[in-house]
């Protein structure tokens, strides 16, 4: 635009490549080269970011973090006792505490963020990032990716690892606190997901998707 | 406005394209349907963006009476029993000198779901009445209520660990109480209302502000 070039005029209308999701923007590129990222110039909005890690790397670490999620998930993560008494807690206790308590809703939503929505990530990522080369697996790893859009969110280890913290302070002079194990498995856990998702480049799989089948991409 | 340069540009909208919000694919023409690559529905804009946010905005506020007002768990020490609420279990944290923990705990239980719907409540406002604003700022406003959401699941997160760890019969034992189901649901309504939001609303309420002059 600085140099007098009304964009609506200067390129023709099949330049388009993308419009920024935030503001609308139509531009004309849509991916970064590696290493990088793209910003929409109006808005800021991150439209991509290209890892430099590869698609492997993606898939190693969502399989890492599979394996250490039967750990982290069955270990206690914190143990607590009082005059002789313990207790202690790990992932699904909680969920069962509430439960038992009469506060479904509440236990939904924790097994929700704190357990199945983790797994499915996990899951997903493995699963489009080992099977986006494979040809015949083409609509499954597209129905995966789709349906990670909407569940990811919903993952929360982070938010879950900060309660623990907070635990931890909380019943300091109510009794005796004690670290177990397994939260040793579950910060390894929160790590491997979080890298996983961190270094995922989602354009570069549909990118990789469309060479795969020309005939469903738009005319 | 020296700006102004800056935020013009060709919209999709205009030209006739519309984006699906999951993979992104740029799609011709603005009818709703099915994106062709992912086949995920599509929209030009997200269906009535506005009013769904009001109406989650409305419920969350109406909600947040409950989650302050009634207990969120009681705490049996040798057969006393205790209840806190959200803000007194920052009081008990402030008192017992964990500052920090207590401010963490304070914005996360009270801070953010409050900017959150004071912040939609802005947002929806501006693209429906907004007259004179700067959509750069506005568009900041949104990504920040979006992103920081989720934490306020730590007072549930931090109920549910305790909830587990303490339970040894008379001598002490924490249990969960009403107001926490009223204060998650908040935190569930508070995400669903980002999420019906359409930040593009408020570049086109910008660019029509701009054109009627
Ligand atoms: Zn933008």
């Amino acid at each position: 635009m600085s140099n007098g070039v009304d964009p609506r005029l200067g390129y023709s209308a099949s330049a388009w490549q993308r419009a920024c999701h935030e503001c609308d923007l139509l531009l004309i590129e849509n991916t970064a080269p590696v290493g990088h990222r793209i910003l929409c110039p109006r808005c800021g909005a991150l439209l991509h970011r290209a890892s430099k890690h590869s698609i492997g790397y993606t898939a190693a670490m969502s399989l890492a973090g599979l394996v250490l999620f039967i750990p982290a998930n069955l270990l206690p993560l914190l143990t607590f006792s009082l005059a002789g008494y313990s207790g202690e807690n790990a992932l699904y206790t909680g969920v069962l505490a509430l439960y038992r308590e009469g506060f479904i809703w509440l236990a939904l939503l924790v097994f929700l963020c704190s357990m199945l929505a983790p797994l499915l990530k996990l899951l997903a990522l493995l699963f489009i990032s080992a099977g986006s080369s494979w040809p015949p697996l083409r609509d499954y790893v597209a129905a995966a990716l789709r349906k990670l859009e909407h569940f990811q969110q919903w993952a929360m280890l982070d938010v879950y690892m900060l309660g623990v913290l907070v635990a931890l302070v909380k019943l300091g002079d109510l009794g005796d606190l004690g670290i177990a194990n397994g939260i040793y498995c579950y910060a390894a856990l929160m790590l491997c997901s979080t890298l996983a998702a961190a270094n995922f480049d989602a354009e570069a799989i549909w990118l990789r998707l469309d060479a795969m089948s020309p005939q469903e991409l738009p005319a | 406005m020296t700006e102004t340069s800056r935020l013009e540009g060709a919209v999709g909208i205009e030209l006739g394209r519309q984006t699906c919000l999951t993979c992104f694919q740029l799609i011709d023409g603005l009818e709703p349907g099915y994106c062709p690559r992912c086949g995920e529905r599509v929209a030009a804009r997200i269906p009535e963006a506005i009013s769904r946010t009001w109406a989650w905005v409305i419920t969350g506020t109406l909600l947040l009476y409950p989650a302050n007002k009634l207990p969120v768990m009681s705490v049996t020490r040798l057969g006393q029993t205790e209840t806190d609420s959200i803000m007194g279990g920052v009081f008990t944290l402030y008192q017992s000198g964990q500052l920090a923990i207590a401010i963490l705990v304070f914005v996360a239980s009270v801070v953010v779901p409050g900017i959150k719907l004071l912040g939609l409540t802005y947002l929806c406002l501006t693209v429906q009445y907004g007259r004179n604003f700067n959509p750069l700022r506005v568009t900041r406003l949104y990504r920040l209520v979006h992103l920081i959401g989720r934490w306020s699941l730590l007072d549930l997160f931090l109920i549910s660990i305790l909830v587990a760890l303490v339970n040894l019969g008379s001598i002490a034992r924490i249990e969960a109480q009403s107001g926490a189901t009223a204060f998650a649901t908040v935190v569930i309504v508070t995400m669903f209302a980002s999420h019906s939001f359409d930040p593009r609303l408020i570049w086109d309420r910008h660019r029509k502000v701009q054109a009627d002059g």
